[in-house]
């Protein structure tokens, strides 16, 4: 990475540092994973202490009642990583609504623009706080689950594996929120349209009804959850990563041609 | 106009709020998305004609050159996502491994493909609402084979010999060949290996249920009762019957395997003499006992190089599981690691016998048998003379005696070559632990249909078959759970949300 960029990322992450909404936008996501991930194991530990209390011991259940059917995977890795994506979802736009259309609004991308940096260094540095800053969230909001898992031997490469996948989640939904914002002077309005598109792809399940299998497969292949729920089962696929790092790099070239365009008015 | 971005992103919202919401997507959904993309569509060609670039022949075209990039990058990013479609190569980082197929499945696979015969093909009917959380295994199933075929289809798609099994099937996997179809139940692996060596099997295997002594029912659906196992024999492709030992004189002469499940009243000498002929000519016999029960079957097994003490096996170290815990409900995790039947399974693989006797494999009959014991205690055990006591719950002192402080085996197998044949044997000292109630808790399914593919020579089909793991206590006790609570959902936003005070309070001044 060369210096320039080094220096705009610091810039960037200072400022970013420098407001409260970083500290906000944390806290929300520490304390809501922590509430979700706690109903989900207490749940667990309730159903498994019905089971071992009451099914080996005295009888009271049914033959053909399994312990397979309470398993971690479904219990408690899938409804953590659906919970931790729709955080994602709803708190990464108000990150990244403000990086390109707060300084447009302010002017002050034009002093930005007259530096010799190139536009690319510029996007580079501006998406790599953002990236930054979502894997930090995603690291302070595991926390819980990795302790858990680390104390409860509850399998922390399959909870590695979920995170890898948020990870991925989180970059692809924070490039289609850096891209909406590199496009549009008004804050409220980029984070908007990133909340629709990430809404859109995110499911086209809804749709899959409608249209032939074949192009069903299509749109699953190309929806956000179905790569998502690969790392919540715990696979860790390269597809699922060329996916997502093929939305970032869609938004970051968006933003790379943005940035070009405006020195060009 | 400047109202057309804005009018399309509220339809497009409503379109899919709605669409979310009620799952049957409707004209006024699909209305709403249609129009909202299209006012989107409008508005981004009018700010492109509004836009000032556009004026200039030398902006006109960095324009066009970006919007050529970023279309570039849009289809190289797809085209390798349809390339990627294909990469199967994955880390599987589940617990028990669930997307790596075992050994045995392997092998199962190498004989398909090894098969000249038409190979089989498993057949995803997408209608099943599981088909998301299955198809990554059956990826994997089809990666792992060159001639196994995975096919997705919808329910009229079916052919004819599966529409039969179609009918009232929750979990729609079948696995099919030569217009034979088989269902795979609840898709996992276990079931898709056991349907396709149902598939590559010739015929059925007919296992034979001793009957006549007060046996349990193989029909019976009480917790007590054997209908479970019945059912996992005809999943794994055998033929369960009973046979009224009693009216007659010889075993039949289909008989694969013989499962003898805690007689409570003494053999008729000839049937102890048609089991020994059974035996001789190479049979194989599955017995499980109970403590509080002897017969004639003891001395039997003795002379076949099983010692059974009496006594019910207590052990210390047993119950951390159980609410209301029984010194004599064996949790074990201790097996023979070199005997082909537990040989995969290891201490996490935990199996529970409610009340066991022990089976020690003492002598062999003849110089070349081999006697081996499978599952044993932990060192905190000891034989418990007062069997009935014991089961009643009464309060136990840890005895002394020959076997306290050592593992106690309480189930053993026996391999008798006998000419051009070899009998086998396995003797497990409990016969609740296959009952419905307990068949499915743990491993106990596994130790049992382990020791029925070993005795049935299928022991390169033996497998462990539970793939969903179950922590086997409590993953965090509700004390853990709290403190670990209050920690990261309050005492660290709280921290977060002071740093931000701060930030803010520096950003005012």
């Amino acid at each position: 990475m060369s210096w320039r960029i080094w220096t705009l990322l610091r810039k960037e992450l200072r400022s970013l540092f420098a407001t409260p909404i970083a500290y906000a936008v944390l806290t929300a996501s520490v304390s809501v994973t922590a509430v979700l991930f706690f109903g989900s194991l207490l749940r667990f530990n309730q159903m498994l202490f019905v089971f071992h209390g009451y099914g080996i011991g005295a009888g009271g259940f049914d033959s053909g009642t399994t312990p397979r059917q309470l398993n971690l995977l479904e219990e408690v890795f899938i409804p953590l990583s659906q919970d931790v994506s729709l955080m994602l979802m709803l708190v990464v736009p108000v990150i990244t609504m403000r990086v390109f259309a707060e300084e447009k609004a302010q002017g002050t991308d034009e002093l930005l623009l007259t530096t010799p940096l190139r536009s690319w260094e510029i996007a580079a540095a501006k998406y790599l706080a953002t990236w930054g800053f979502v894997a930090l969230l995603l690291a302070v909001s595991a926390l819980y689950p990795a302790v858990a898992a680390q104390q409860a031997n509850l399998g922390v490469p399959h909870l590695l594996a979920l995170y890898l996948g948020e990870l991925g989640f989180g970059i692809a939904v924070a490039s289609i929120g850096l891209a909406c914002s590199s496009l549009s002077r008004n804050q409220i309005v980029a984070a908007v349209v990133a909340y629709a598109l990430s809404f859109i792809l995110y499911d086209f399940q809804w749709l899959a009804t409608l249209v032939s299998e074949s192009f069903a497969r299509v749109l699953e292949e190309v929806e956000l959850q179905s790569h998502l729920e690969a790392f919540a089962r715990g696979v860790v696929g390269l597809r699922h990563g060329v996916y997502f790092l093929g939305v970032g790099a869609v938004g970051f070239t968006i933003s790379v041609g943005s940035i070009e365009l405006g020195r060009a008015r | 106009m400047r109202f057309l971005a804005p009018a399309g992103l509220v339809m497009l919202l409503s379109g899919l709020g709605a669409s979310y919401v009620s799952k049957a997507p409707s004209w006024f959904e699909i209305g709403n998305l249609v129009a909202g993309l299209g006012l989107l569509a409008a508005a981004g060609v009018q700010a492109a004609f509004r836009f000032r670039g556009f004026s200039g022949t030398p902006s006109r075209s960095l324009a066009l050159r970006w919007a050529a990039i970023g279309a570039s990058v849009l289809a190289a990013s797809l085209l390798a996502n349809i390339l990627a479609v294909g990469w199967t190569a994955a880390l599987d980082w589940t617990v028990e491994g669930t997307y790596t197929l075992s050994e045995q499945s392997l092998r199962v696979l190498e004989r398909i493909d090894a098969d000249p015969g038409d190979p089989p093909e498993l057949l995803l009917f997408e209608d099943t609402k599981i088909w998301k959380e299955v198809d990554p295994l059956l990826a994997v199933y089809a990666a792992a084979s060159s001639e196994l075929r995975v096919r997705h289809l919808r329910e009229q798609e079916a052919p004819p010999e599966a529409l039969r099994l179609l009918a009232g099937l929750e979990h729609t996997v079948l696995a099919c060949r030569d217009g034979r179809c088989e269902a795979v139940g609840f898709p996992s692996e276990e079931n898709i290996t056991n349907a396709l060596l149902r598939l590559l099997r010739q015929g059925h295997p007919v296992v034979y249920f001793l009957l006549g002594h007060g046996e349990v029912d193989l029909a019976s659906e009480s917790e007590h009762g054997f209908s479970g196992l019945a059912r996992a024999l005809t999943q794994e492709g055998f033929r369960p019957r009973g046979w009224i030992g009693p009216a007659h004189e010889e075993l039949p002469a289909d008989a694969s395997l013989v499962i003898i499940a805690a007689p409570e009243r003494n053999l008729l000498p000839r049937e102890l003499e048609a089991l020994d002929r059974y035996l001789e000519r190479g049979g194989r016999l599955l017995v499980l006992l109970e403590p509080s029960v002897d017969t004639n079957l003891n001395s039997f097994l003795e002379r076949w190089g099983f010692e059974l003490p009496a006594g019910i096996v207590a052990d210390r170290a047993t119950s951390p599981l159980l609410e209301e815990a029984k010194l004599v409900s064996l949790v074990s995790g201790s097996y023979n690691p070199r005997h082909p039947v537990t040989r995969g399974m290891r201490a996490r693989h935990m199996t529970l016998l409610p009340g066991a006797r022990a089976v020690i494999a003492r002598h062999k009959p003849e110089r070349d048998d081999q006697l081996r014991g499978l599952v044993y205690s932990s060192h905190h055990s000891w034989l418990e003379q007062d069997v009935r006591g014991a089961l009643a719950g009464r309060a136990l002192q840890p005895g002394g005696g020959e076997t306290a402080g050592r593992e106690i085996p309480v189930a053993a197998a026996g391999l008798y070559p006998r000419g051009d044949t070899e009998a086998r044997i396995v003797v497990i000292g409990d016969r609740d632990f296959a009952s419905n109630r307990l068949l499915d808790s743990l491993y106990n399914r596994d130790l049992l249909m382990n020791s029925v593919l070993w005795l049935a020579e299928e022991e390169d089909e033996i497998t462990i078959r539970s793939k969903v793991w179950t922590p086997p206590g409590h993953p965090l006790t509700i004390q853990q759970t709290l403190a670990y609570f209050y920690f990261f959902a309050f005492a660290l936003p709280e921290v977060l949300l002071l740093l931000g005070i701060h930030a803010w309070v520096r950003q005012r001044s």
